[in-house]
């Protein structure tokens, strides 16, 4: 209760930082466009260079608004895992979604082609890799629920989805073991993540499955606070478990499953940013580190983002790379805490 | 029997359990964990369920907190059946400390409390004026005031548990149930926690269930006691009745151990007779007890006696005395045993 002022003051500067990572994203890349130009152009000025127009609106706005939204999506769903199977190390993809997107992918591009078909090509092959992630993740979610409906016991859930995540990736690389050199490629840059594929129908597309895959949380959110003492407890407080791990199942489906079919698996984000939101936000009240995960999950991606576009150089790296660099580093730290299990 | 029926019109019984079986049923297997289970559980009172590891006391508590039901037979919260009440009333009228560790060290106590009154509050929980009153009134019956900003990493074994006894009374239940509340705890923190539940139950009038392990504790607390012994009926009753009738030996499947009446103890049978000592009770009972341990019996011209102010044993053994200034001395002076 003491600490009534300090949340509100956390997220006010949070939002300041986002914005201010949002501006700074929006600048960075191959072509720097300086600082008070973009705010200029925000505030209804024009640029001096008319490159920038294009540069900016058909490439950059809508590749930092990717990240946000992916961002948001892959901690939310994070620590929705994290809270529901009582684990620290849970993350969006435990349950073998981004295995399942990268099957769909995988039989896209690599299978795809040895029918003779190059789906994945042309304009129509954005969407056709979106659709081919959406259903190897729905395909992984429909045999996870069929699990969670014979099976009562969380523990199982999280080793069948283990499994599955493992017998998706065995599948894949038969794929790739059989695939030619130009397809693997394809699946390759895919598997790194990326930000920048998304512009226009398919930002709106991502927007609205982003805002449906949140309902789930926000109709539970008392629910994951009864969680915190366990599932004898929370049932014990008239929590109907069994609903929960559904609108879990169901919420992190769509929100982890969209992210990675938009822009690939994008690894860490969702393990690591809960921690840095119980860290910073000291609470483990989830009607504050739910927005908090939100708001640093999109903050981060934008952060990571920026550093892959290597500012002054011409090369970026990719964005997969980027968050596991920063991720690794921030998961083994925060293990290596004397009090992390205490904390989470 | 008549007069050994100990509901006066004060009692009230809240939950009624009648010819329960418990078990698991898979497919078309059924795994019996326990039958003959009828019950009565009153407002008021502190009950102890005792019984052997393995009994059935978890799926008994289970079914009562409506988590796992009964086999057949019904479990009646002040006559309603309560297999048709649904999750959320049930959390309003009974709640529960489990065994379960609770690991969530980012939560302060007041925060925990709080998550008590998760039944009541709206979706999304955020509290009421009656809600805080609830938590405050809570966290003062259990002593834990001083706590209130503690993170739960913080706090010792016996603390904790205080704590989760007033999350579990924050939920305003009628009956609380509690899972060995006491395991884990030194001698103090078991005395404590037993009269705080003991005065919870009469002071709040609620319906207070323990399992518990500890016969000592419980018999000095409980006021009715349910005994749980493998394959028979569950026995109910005032403990001293239990003991009176000797049903409690029914916790001690095992032939050679018995509740002694006269000790108050669980004892061997083989066990030998106390040899006499003369003295005043408080000390003879412990020198009696040493001897016995050790298997130690004196020969019949010897006489033992224990004198006060200062401590001294003194044994006459014929014509010859000898002093001890402790049990310890009075063991290693080898000069009086018998060969």
């Amino acid at each position: 209760m003491k600490n009534k002022l300090t949340y509100p003051l956390l997220f006010f500067l949070g939002c300041l930082g986002c914005l201010l990572l949002f501006l700074a994203n929006l600048g960075i890349g191959s072509v720097t466009i300086p600082f008070q130009e973009i705010v200029g152009r925000m505030l209804g000025g024009s640029f001096s260079r008319n490159t920038w127009e294009i540069i900016l609106f058909e490439y950059r706005l809508p590749k930092a608004l990717t990240a946000i939204l992916a961002g948001i999506t892959l901690s939310v769903s994070g620590l929705q895992m994290q809270t529901f199977f009582r684990n620290p190390l849970a993350g969006p993809f435990v349950l073998g979604i981004s295995s399942g997107a990268g099957l769909g992918v995988a039989l896209l591009v690599m299978a795809g082609s040895a029918f003779g078909w190059s789906l994945y090509a042309g304009a129509a092959g954005l969407w056709a890799v979106v659709a081919a992630a959406t259903l190897g993740a729905i395909l992984v979610l429909l045999l996870m629920s069929l699990t969670a409906w014979k099976v009562r016991d969380s523990m199982t859930l999280l080793i069948v989805g283990l499994m599955f995540g493992s017998a998706a990736s065995a599948i894949v690389s038969v794929l790739a073991y059989f695939s030619e050199a130009e397809q693997l490629k394809v699946y390759t840059v895919w598997s790194m993540g990326s930000l920048g594929g998304t512009s226009g129908q398919q930002l709106h597309a991502f927007l609205i499955a982003s805002l449906i895959g949140l309902i789930p949380v926000l109709a539970f959110i008392k629910s994951y606070n009864a969680m915190l003492m366990g599932e004898g407890y929370a049932s014990s407080m008239g929590i109907n478990i069994h609903r929960l791990r559904w609108a879990m199942i169901i919420s992190t489906g769509i929100l982890a499953g969209c992210a990675t079919a938009f822009c690939g698996p994008i690894a860490f984000i969702g393990i690591a940013v809960p921690h840095m939101a119980r860290l910073l936000f000291k609470t483990g009240d989830h009607r504050i580190l739910f927005p908090a995960a939100a708001l640093l999950g999109a903050m981060v991606l934008l952060a990571c983002d920026a550093v892959s576009q290597l500012p002054g150089s011409a090369q970026t790296l990719p964005i997969n790379a980027v968050t596991s660099l920063v991720g690794a580093p921030m998961v083994i730290w925060l293990i290596l805490r004397r009090n992390f299990s205490k904390e989470f | 029997m008549k007069d050994t029926q100990p509901e006066n019109s004060a009692t009230q019984t809240i939950l009624h359990g009648n010819a329960l079986r418990l078990g698991y049923q898979n497919g078309n297997n059924t795994f019996l964990v326990a039958e003959n289970i009828s019950f009565d559980l009153a407002k008021g009172q502190l009950t102890c369920l005792l019984g052997p590891n393995g009994v059935g006391k978890s799926t008994l508590l289970k079914a009562i907190l409506g988590q796992h039901p009964p086999l057949s037979g019904e479990i009646y919260y002040q006559g309603k059946k309560l297999s048709q009440l649904s999750h959320k009333d049930l959390a309003r009228k009974i709640a529960v400390v489990l065994t379960d560790k609770v690991t969530t060290g980012n939560l302060t106590v007041a925060q925990l409390v709080a998550l008590g009154r998760i039944p009541h509050t709206g979706w999304l929980g955020n509290l009421r004026d009656t809600d805080i009153s609830q938590i405050d009134a809570s966290i003062e019956a259990t002593h834990v005031g001083y706590l209130r900003d503690r993170r739960l990493s913080e706090l010792s074994d016996g603390q904790l548990q205080k704590v989760m006894i007033a999350r579990a009374l924050a939920q305003d239940g009628e009956i609380l149930v509690l899972d060995e509340p006491t395991a884990h705890l030194d001698l103090a923190n078991r005395f404590e926690i037993m009269h705080l539940l003991r005065n919870i139950a009469l002071r709040k009038n609620k319906a207070v269930l323990v399992v518990t392990h500890d016969l000592d504790i419980a018999l000095d607390t409980a006021d009715r006691f349910w005994l749980m012994p493998c394959g028979s009926p569950l026995v109910t009753g005032i403990p001293e009745d239990l003991v009176l009738s000797e049903q409690i030996n029914l916790l001690l499947p095992d032939q050679h151990l018995f509740f002694s009446k006269e000790s108050g103890k669980v004892q061997t049978l083989d066990h030998l007779e106390p040899p006499l000592v003369q003295g005043p009770d408080a000390l003879t009972q412990w020198v009696k007890k040493a001897m016995l341990k050790r298997g130690l019996t004196l020969e019949m011209d010897m006489k033992l006696e224990v004198i006060p102010h200062p401590f001294e044993i003194r044994l006459k053994s014929g014509q010859e005395i000898f002093r001890f200034g402790s049990i310890q001395e009075f063991f290693e002076a080898e000069s009086w045993k018998t060969e």
